[in-house]
């Protein structure tokens, strides 16, 4: 088979590589284990450790905290750093393989505290991945937001090429993409919707976050199944060392955090939760028609860690959370995501770091309907059963390989309505599909020279949509053509995809660099969605044998400098994105409990290209960041704007976005941002005509309009209570569009009520002004 | 449902944000465009085609008729050619065209060198038992909807479309439905409507027609983009159109039929 013989051939030209750059077999002993947090044992992840001394010789923390390092018997100095941290220094005496766990020291004072860093100290420079971008939760607490709820999904939209969904929105299209494009992993579980309450809130609840990395192009191979990014959102592991508690109320939500060690030093479990009180003010209204609706959400997270020893360790990871919706007793929706991942680290020897990965995640809608006769539940699932392995071989100092295998078995149910027996609807089911995602990754990452990094690898993804089913084909003005009856397991159609991933950096200097970057990623699994907002019911379907894997190839260059000392951080990064088999729909689509949604849709292709300016001052009392995009995004299908390209919705042409933190003292930290980008891509109307005597509007090309330009500025204050032995406390205080910009959400034409002779464009605005306070402690 | 509207809607009364404001936002003029429409019922004719031109955005809602044209309509079944009478205002009146369910007609439309065609099959008549109402409660208010209620056959697909008219003022909304999903049941179903409410003792009429497959995917479509609530498609277009050569508007033969209530 063709697959085979790739590997193979693959398999063999990683070998002959590392061959050619191992050194000769001088007596070389390995140091491992573990860098954590002194106070909590919370593992850091991406902490760069080095020998003194010895250029090359170093290596980076993996996601588990884990790091192997190699040298010559001797005597060493090793140097531990992390953002935020203290560096720590330790004396090896190396004459045999030696495990060395390491504890940091968090900065006593917050004032040398960065908003974002890099993976390392000048990583930005030398690592080969563009457009990578890390985000602790301790740098991101400063940054106001809506309502005051931080939120990692509308802080990373404040970073070039990550543009925000909407108004208040948690969801976001990265380099052109559209939002179904992004992976999102919650401990390497997929989570389907990350959104609360239509997107204004999203649902990763930042006191149980530990790390949030976010690529914008150049995934690692580990990586797959999504067109546009990858955002690793990373749960806390819990304090080994002592209990406690800390949480904090809000003017939407309060929030608590419970912590401690199972067993001291060996194993730490924590719980946060997260929920919504609108709906109790609802209730103590005396108004009938506002006290029986119903609106919240919440969510739980738990994560319990358990080392057994030296060379084993489990992790067991849940998420729950929920948004529940009644409208009178006539309406109602709840939905949300569950994920649970089990894991497995294993040292197997000095060398050679294993994870074993089993994922739960599941995605649910129900609507109940009770209006005159009509009694109606409608529900969806989305389940995946998912099975990873992944290693990671520490050759040697200059070469490291990571290569693993990914089994998803997703299970998606569109749509079961059930009806009483007076309803005007029949019940229905529509045809569960099932579908069989696999993966086998292997890259090399590879300092060639001081000056040269690669990282190069490949992805075979494998998609199958499996029986048991009737499928059809159809024509192309949507009637069905033929149907085939499937019994189970068997394969309807299969999407076999190389994925190849290429990366260098040459540094020019010890403080600049360039970067150049291939990646090919390929997304079978498609959001359909044609109204204007996000919607918990919309539709993921699986390829086909109507829909085949979108695909997108990605060329990337950049030039990193680092200024004073590292102080300041420059890059400018340009992109070019091809993309293939992009969906649209015909007019007029239904795509709500249609057995034939696949005869609804029409294939074409897309391309994005731009230029993401980013310069950031990572220390000091004042810190913060400017990011400039300047990007095109377009599609095009045969039928829409006669066969020509088209502006994407998402297509906006400039995009700012400023983020200033000061802290004059210890006690006070100000903070403001402001966001400015060219409104989104329309198609309003050119023109009107009469039908059965009402106004009806005329429309010619597809997004040949804008909205209006947005901005915003945001301001947030908080001031630290008084430290207590055991008690720690502060206020927050936050205004979000702090000089009342009255933002266009959407535009819609009618007639002037006033006078039926005229038309009217109406502008919705969401939110003006929005003051809120949190108050936040820790005990 | 519509859920994102809803939504906005909790999310405005519980927050106490969301405002509008009327605006103004230059918009390029489309050519003229030409608009055909032309309605065959079950009932006595004489029947009649409009043809009009559409306007630019910006100018008052006066739609200019054309005249001039050569109108003919053919009864499939029949064989009969009726060649409409040109009212010289954009009106064509049928002089010899009887409308019967299950005939198919077909009109065709000479205007200079352009030539028009378009067919459509009056259905089979559905006959509307009564109309009820429904109130809604939450979130602030509660809104009165009226419901027709009538038996959808079993054999075939339906297709059904509804205009309301409170106290005489005929609403812009159409309604239509098709019993996709629920075929043989017996149907009452909820009209929304624009922001006029009905109130106690309100007369509300309704006009029950039934359509064709090609007529309901026209005003469905139209339905999407002409939302009164700015529920709207992500991508407007025009509705798709059972006449030929591009032009907008739609030709629909269909039974029709009226009932009026008063809510209490």
């Amino acid at each position: 088979m063709e697959l085979k013989k790739l590997l193979k051939q693959t398999a063999l030209i990683f070998t002959v590589l590392i061959s050619l750059t191992s050194h000769a077999q001088i007596k070389k002993y390995s140091i491992n284990g573990t860098v954590r947090d002194k106070q909590t044992g919370e593992t850091l992840i991406g902490a760069n450790v080095i020998l003194k001394g010895q250029t090359g010789l170093g290596a980076i923390s993996n996601a588990y905290g884990f790091y192997s390092v190699y040298a010559v018997e001797g005597a060493y100095q090793l140097i531990v750093s992390f953002s935020g941290y203290s560096a720590d220094t330790i004396d090896i005496a190396l004459n045999k393989n030696l495990e060395v766990n390491i504890g940091l020291q968090k900065y006593k004072t917050k004032l040398q505290e960065v908003v974002i860093t890099s993976r390392k100290k000048l990583n930005n420079i030398a690592n080969p991945i563009i457009g990578v971008q890390k985000i602790s939760i301790d740098e991101i607490k400063n940054v106001p937001v809506l309502f005051g709820e931080k939120d990692i999904l509308k802080t990373i939209q404040l970073l070039p090429g990550i543009k925000s969904a909407g108004e208040g929105n948690s969801g976001f299209y990265v380099r052109g993409g559209s939002a179904d494009q992004n992976l999102i992993l919650l401990d390497e579980a997929t989570v389907y919707n990350a959104s609360h309450l239509l997107g204004f809130f999203s649902t990763f609840n930042s006191d149980a976050i530990k790390d949030v990395t976010v690529y914008k192009g150049g995934m690692p191979a580990e990586y797959g199944g999504r067109l546009s990014s990858v955002l690793d959102v990373k749960m806390n592991d819990g304090n080994n060392k002592k209990f406690g508690v800390s949480g904090g109320v809000g003017l939407i939500a309060s929030r608590l955090n419970i912590e401690g060690p199972i067993v001291k030093e060996k194993g730490s479990f924590t719980v946060s939760g997260r929920r919504t009180y609108g709906d109790v003010f609802l209730k103590l209204s005396k108004d009938s028609t506002l006290n029986n609706n119903t609106l919240y959400f919440y969510d739980v997270n738990a994560k319990a860690n358990y080392k057994i020893n030296s060379k084993n360790r489990v992790y067991l990871s849940a998420y729950t959370g929920r948004d529940n919706f009644g409208f009178g007793g006539n309406f109602g929706i709840d939905y949300g995501n569950l994920t649970s991942t089990l894991r497995w680290n294993h040292v197997f020897n000095n060398r050679l770091f294993s994870n074993t990965s089993f994922i739960y995640s599941d995605y649910s809608y129900r609507i109940k309907i009770k209006i005159a006769n009509n009694d109606l539940l409608i529900t969806s699932k989305i389940r995946d059963l998912n099975f990873r392995q992944d290693f990671q071989y520490y050759a040697n100092a200059n070469n490291r390989l990571n290569f693993g295998v990914n089994i998803t078995r997703h299970n998606i149910i569109p749509g079961v309505v059930t009806a009483s027996a007076l309803s005007s609807f029949n019940n229905l089911e529509l045809q569960r599909k099932i579908s069989l995602e696999s993966a086998a990754y292997i890259s090399h990452e590879w300092s060639a020279s001081k000056k040269l990094n690669i990282t190069y690898g490949i992805r075979v993804s494998m998609f199958t949509a499996l029986g048991p089913g009737t499928f059809y084909s159809y024509k192309p003005n949507g009637d069905v053509k033929d149907s085939i009856v499937a019994r189970t397991n068997k394969a309807v159609a299969t999407y076999i995809n190389p994925e190849p991933r290429f990366a260098v950096s040459y540094l020019l200097s010890k403080n600049n660099s360039l970067k150049f970057s291939y990646t090919r990623n390929v997304q079978n699994l498609h959001l359909l969605s044609n109204s204007t907002g996000a919607n918990p019911t919309d539709l993921w379907i699986g390829s086909s044998n109507n829909v085949q894997s979108r695909i997108a190839d990605q060329l990337a260059i950049g030039y990193y400098q680092n200024l004073g000392n590292n102080m300041y951080e420059l890059s400018v990064e340009g992109y070019y994105k091809d993309l293939q088999n992009e969906i649209d729909y015909k007019n007029g689509a239904e795509l709500r409990a249609n057995e034939n949604v696949e005869s609804q849709l029409i294939f074409g292709k897309g391309r994005a290209y731009g230029i993401e300016f980013f310069v950031k001052k990572k220390f000091g009392k004042f810190n913060g960041w400017v990011g400039y995009t300047l990007s095109k995004a377009e599609r095009k299908f045969d039928g829409i704007n006669g066969g020509n390209y088209f502006n994407a919705s998402q297509d906006r042409t400039h995009e700012i976005s400023v983020v200033g933190i000061y802290q004059p003292n210890k006690k006070w930290t100000f903070s403001a941002t402001f966001v400015y980008y060219t409104g989104n891509a329309v198609s309003f109307p050119s023109g009107k005509y009469n039908v059965d005597g009402n106004t009806v509007f005329l429309y010619s090309n597809r997004n040949e309009y804008r909205m209006p330009a947005y901005h915003r500025l945001d301001l947030a204050a908080t001031v630290q209570g008084k430290k207590r032995e055991k008690f720690e406390c502060n206020w927050s205080f936050s205004i979000y569009n702090a000089y009342n910009r009255e933002n266009a959400y959407s535009i819609a034409f009618q007639d002037d009520p006033a006078d039926a002779s005229k038309t009217q464009a109406v502008q919705t605005t969401l939110f003006k002004i929005v003051p809120s306070v949190t108050y936040n402690f820790k005990f | 449902m519509k859920i994102v509207q809803v939504f906005i809607l909790a999310v405005s009364v519980l927050f106490l944000v969301s405002c509008t404001k009327v605006v103004d936002i230059k918009l390029n003029n489309a050519l003229p465009q030409l608009v055909i429409q032309g309605n065959i019922t079950n009932e006595p004719g004489p029947y009649i085609v409009t043809i009009s031109s559409s306007i630019p955005y910006n100018v008052s809602n006066v739609f200019p008729g054309i005249a001039n044209a050569i109108v003919k309509i053919t009864d499939d079944s029949t064989g009969n050619i009726d060649v409409l009478t040109d009212e010289l205002n954009g009106n064509y009146t049928t002089n010899t065209t009887v409308g019967k369910i299950g005939h198919t007609y077909h009109l065709q439309v000479t205007l200079g060198v352009q030539i028009f065609n378009a067919t459509s099959t009056m259905p089979k008549y559905v006959p509307l038992d009564s109309i009820t109402f429904f109130t809604n409660t939450g979130f602030g208010g509660s809104t009165t909807n009226p419901l027709p209620n009538f038996q959808d056959p079993a054999e075939g697909s339906n297709y059904y479309y509804f205009k309301q008219t409170i106290n005489k003022r005929v609403l812009p909304t159409n309604f239509v439905v098709d019993d996709r999903l629920s075929n043989g049941r017996y149907i009452s179903i909820q009209l929304f409507n624009d922001s006029s409410y009905i109130k106690k003792f309100d007369t509300v009429q309704l006009e029950m027609r039934c359509i064709d497959k090609n007529v309901f995917n026209y005003f469905n479509q139209l339905a999407q983009l002409n939302d009164p609530n700015g529920n709207q498609s992500a991508n407007p277009t025009n509705p798709e159109s059972n006449i030929t050569n591009g032009a907008l508007g739609y030709f629909s033969a269909h039974t029709r039929q009226i009932k009026k209530t008063v809510f209490k």
